[in-house]
């Protein structure tokens, strides 16, 4: 928005409330639809619906409930992830260990309860400290040393690497935990992490639901919030947010345990839908979160960005990766077109948010 | 213009900072009083940013005495600053660019409602609220949602200056509110800053302009090298004696002199020391 | 800063107590079946120790870290060494040039022999010469079959991929298969490539092939899904690794499909789906054979001057077939992850 000299505040000596009130007139209001194209993850949704149209038209299979259900359920292991994901972008900080913090959780919950044979509950509660005690490691360090994110989180993405091979290596002389599928509460953690439940014929991840769930309470957070509002302070201008009083440290830290809860819940639904769990897995999945939470308008340098968007980021992503496989393209090209495909919805989010901007 | 013979707000006795073994501050004094604006002048590094971050509770003193209402302090946190009611507005961070007018307004003192798990933002409330004291202190916006990014430097300042009225500040420090603005935004500035001292308020006013400082002053201290130099009321000092400390006369003089010896530059054109008036800024 | 960051902990503290507090509740409710008790207490394969000269050797692999096959050949190889009182220094890297360096560094601390495995054969050349040239035994095992001879290798051991994979696709006409899909982890990885060109050559029916990510299980698992979904008249999946076969198994589960189940390579886990009927079979090119023998080969070699297949044909150790046959026999071996 141009702001030039006549950009000067009206000085009026009484102050002119009541209905009628005065306009500066400099910020013509623009059509709500164009207001509403504006926003990032309107041109993410719209990139989200190209992408489903697409492949409505190049993959039959895909019309199918089931098939839906399964491309949910792979977006919702990325989107559970890429929601804390996005909210620490948000706050102006990256975490790298993310794709490895999940499979620590999955391993120190397996390993806990099989080593200790104890409920598989021992194992989840422990792993949950875990994860929360990574992700304060993280922030800690971060505002302790001053030293970027990426930095910080790179660190710890090669230890925790390097940690879960190791550890699981040395408690249970294999590379993969053992099969947890026959101890006590196996059932009930799986009814709550790995179940799938019935939608008219059609069996539906409860990840979904999660997923869903932890949207709309980001969402909540993060407009109606208190701490909401702190984290679009803290990574808009963190200088300006502490001077103001808003507990920097606290947001940063806790943002980043938020990601570790993220990390706790999608490993356990790992864990529990897969019974064992190998400790080389992980690596790369952080740039997947990353990328959901870009694509869906969180701003990488932090200080903007909703939690719906990266929900369409992540399904976008899940869309892609399953629909090259419903539509039968030669494998080889997999990767080239999950690249194409994904860089082809940003561009109409771009263009959208573009042209609904200009003025 | 009421010089009230109060006991001073915030007081500063001898007061220093060093970083490591970097003395940015030295034997400080400053009084500051309510209905009245307190400027303090100084050079680029002349420790004006140290005596504030003092003040504002981001950095510590190492040496003397911090007192406010008369009581010795230590700030560990700006949060605890503004619980005595010492507000700082920032030249360059005074808000987050990126966040809407209403929601910097309320930044850090946001106003919430319902119970804990389900407490949440009144944004009616809050929108309500700041446009209203906007409107008071003369500033009209149409849009409270728009990014405080988009409005002008001027207009930026005039709500951070807004804010701290509204929050109950007894002190506002203002550092180099009219460094980046025009002539005219920095008259409207200087305006927001009378007009928070005629609402009780006592005001720092940080600035290298001794010709803005004169048109709100009512005491002037000059920094030098982290020392104070000049410490005076309004009635004490002139705007030519304000602006030659400011604009270092004898360090001039020296300068002058040096000069000449290196490329024979005709001092003669140069003024001299007394004449350095209303020239220099 | 660090002044701002007091109240966190003092918040935090009763979080951590309240944890602690469950964890030392939940301890009470210890699990009755499963876990580690249930876990026969089974010592390692051990066997009595040589009373030769104590000996360095270096393994250097191409295996990414924390993968099941690569440890099991490492147990192999420790095993060998501890009978052989034998020094033995493994390092892995996925990266042709950093392996490559890692023989380099082998060369450096003159160990007494290396073993090594020639992914990347071109990427190794080099140094593999420049090991046998300054005296330093050399043998090869599971990658580089074509190549080990040429780079003037000693003895080679493994699993010739293609020929593993054509054995493998010849069983499945045995079994009355029609359309096979073949499930590849890793994408561009030649020996995994070479064992879904076996299937394709010694299978009579159609072979499809279908790439998934390896690090990310649930899309393992969906990719698998979509694929049943979209061709129905798929009745065969091979998978590669022993986790992708039995993540395939849900999918095969979830689909409603037909489809039978058959990989490469095993682990605990896949016993138990074998002899419960899950998976079909499972083709093995044991792995702890390959690093047992690495080793034993060059401490016979050092003290015996023994060259295994003589210096001119390679050593197979695969494929082998596990299937409900068999099963029992071997799944001892395989709970102990030396099989």
């Amino acid at each position: 928005m141009g702001m030039t000299q006549q950009a000067e505040p009206a000085v009026t000596t009484p102050p002119a409330s009541g209905p009628g009130m005065e306009r500066d007139g400099r910020t013509k209001q623009r059509p709500l639809a164009l207001r509403l194209l504006a926003r990032p993850e309107i041109g993410v949704f719209l990139g989200a619906v190209a992408v489903f149209v697409f492949f409505l038209v190049a993959a039959p299979p895909v019309r199918d409930g089931s098939s839906m259900a399964n491309i949910l359920y792979q977006s919702s292991t990325i989107g559970i992830m890429a929601l804390p994901v996005a909210l620490l972008m948000i706050g102006g900080e990256f975490d790298l260990s993310a794709g490895v913090a999940v499979i620590t959780s999955a391993l120190t919950a397996s390993m806990t309860a099989y080593q200790l044979s104890m409920n598989v509950w021992v194992g989840v509660i422990v792993a949950l400290v875990v994860s929360l005690a990574v992700g304060f490691f993280n922030g800690w360090l971060l505002v302790k040393t001053g030293l970027p994110s990426f930095l910080v989180t790179l660190g710890t993405f090669l230890i925790l690497q390097g940690v879960n091979l190791a550890v699981t290596k040395l408690v249970t002389g294999n590379v993969a935990t053992d099969d947890i599928q026959d101890m006590d509460g196996f059932d009930q953690a799986k009814a709550i992490f790995a179940s799938s439940f019935d939608v008219g014929g059609v069996q539906v991840k409860i990840t979904v639901v999660w997923w869903l769930v932890f949207a709309a309470l980001a969402t909540w957070v993060l407009i109606r919030t208190k701490y909401g509002n702190w984290i679009f302070a803290v990574g808009g201008n963190k200088e300006s947010a502490r001077a103001v009083g808003v507990p920097v440290t606290f947001t940063k830290i806790s943002l980043f345990m938020l990601v570790g809860f993220g990390a706790w819940f999608v490993g356990m639904h790992q864990l529990f839908a897969f019974n064992t769990v190998q400790s080389g897995e992980g690596v790369g999945q952080e740039l997947i979160y990353i990328a959901a939470a870009v694509i869906g308008g969180c701003l990488l340098t932090g200080g903007a960005g909703s939690a719906i968007g990266p929900v369409f980021g992540a399904f976008m992503f899940g869309m892609v990766q399953q629909g090259i496989v419903y539509a039968g393209w030669n494998p080889d090209w997999f990767k080239a077109f999950l690249g194409v495909m994904l860089l082809g919805a940003t561009l109409i989010n771009l263009w959208v948010s573009r042209t609904a901007t200009r003025r | 213009m009421t010089t009230t013979n109060d006991s001073p707000v915030v007081e500063l006795r001898s007061t220093g900072k060093a970083y490591g073994n970097i003395r940015a501050l030295h034997g400080v004094d400053l009084k500051v009083f309510p209905n009245q604006v307190t400027c303090v002048l100084g050079d680029n590094g002349a420790g004006k940013s140290t005596l504030i971050k003092i003040i504002s509770g981001l950095h510590q003193h190492t040496e003397g005495e911090f007192l406010v209402d008369g009581r010795p302090v230590r700030f560990s946190t700006p949060r605890e600053a503004l619980d005595k009611g010492i507000a700082t507005v920032y030249q360059d961070l005074a808000v987050v660019p990126l966040m809407p007018v209403w929601r910097n307004f309320f930044l850090g003192s946001e106003m919430t409602k319902g119970p804990w798990p389900v407490r949440r933002l009144d944004i009616e409330k809050m929108k309500k609220t700041a446009d209203h004291e906007l409107r008071e202190m003369g500033i009209v916006l149409d849009d409270l949602e728009q990014p405080i990014g988009t409005l002008s430097g001027g207009q930026r300042q005039c709500v951070a200056i807004a804010r701290a009225v509204y929050f109950g500040a007894r002190v506002l420090i203002l550092d180099e509110p009219t460094a980046a603005l025009g002539v005219k935004q920095s008259g409207v500035v200087l305006k927001y800053i009378a007009a928070a001292r005629d609402r009780g308020l006592g005001v720092i006013f940080i600035t290298h302009n001794p010709h803005h400082a004169y048109m709100v002053g009512d005491h002037f201290s000059v920094l030098r090298l982290g020392t104070m130099e000049l410490n005076a009321s309004r009635d004490e000092v002139s705007l030519e004696e304000l602006t030659n400390h400011m604009a270092g006369g004898t360090e001039l003089t020296a300068l002058k002199h040096e000069l000449a010896q290196v490329r024979g530059v005709d001092v003669e054109e140069l003024p001299e020391e007394s004449d350095l008036t209303a020239t220099a800024s | 800063m660090s002044r701002t960051f007091l109240p966190l902990p003092r918040r935090l503290v009763p979080a951590v107590a309240v944890a602690a507090a469950a964890t030392l509740v939940l301890a009470g409710c210890s699990s009755s079946s499963g876990g580690k008790k249930a876990e026969d207490a089974d010592s390692g394969v051990s066997a009595g120790k040589a009373t030769t000269p104590r000996m360095t050797i270096a393994m250097v692999t191409h295996a990414p870290s924390g993968d099941t096959f690569w440890d099991t050949i490492r147990k192999g190889a420790e095993v060998a060494a501890a009978k052989d009182n034998v020094k033995l220094i493994y390092s892995n890297d996925e990266t042709a040039a950093d392996q490559a360096n890692l023989v380099q560094n082998a060369i450096d601390q003159k160990v007494d022999g290396i073993a090594v495995t020639l992914a990347k054969p071109d990427a190794l050349k080099d140094v593999v010469a420049k090991a046998v040239k300054a005296g330093i035994p050399v043998i090869g095992f599971n990658a580089g079959m074509s190549e080990w001879q040429k780079q003037g290798l000693l003895s080679f051991f493994g699993q010739d991929e293609t020929i593993s994979g054509e054995a493998l696709g010849t069983k499945l006409d045995d079994t009355g298969a029609k359309h096979a899909l073949c499930v590849v982890q890793v994408q561009g990885a030649v020996n995994l490539e070479q064992r879904c060109a076996g299937v394709e050559k010694g299978f009579k029916g159609k072979t499809d092939k279908l790439y998934v990510n390896g690090a990310d299980m649930p899309s393992v698992k969906s990719t698998i899904t979509a694929k049943l979904k979209q061709d129905s008249s798929i009745d065969q999946v091979v998978t590669l690794a022993a986790p992708v076969a039995l993540t395939a198994a849900q999918s095969v589960d979830e689909t409603g499909s037909k489809a039978k189940i058959a990989t490469f390579d095993l682990n605990k886990e896949l016993i138990a789906a074998i002899k419960d009927g899950t998976i079909e079979f499972a083709v093995d090119q044991q792995p702890y054979l390959q690093g047992y023998l690495a080793v034993d080969s060059l401490w016979l070699y050092k003290n015996n001057g023994n060259y295994m297949g003589g210096g001119e044909a390679p050593i197979l150790t695969g494929p082998a077939f596990v299937d409900k046959s068999n099963v029992d026999a071997i799944g001892v071996f395989a709970a102990k992850g030396t099989r």
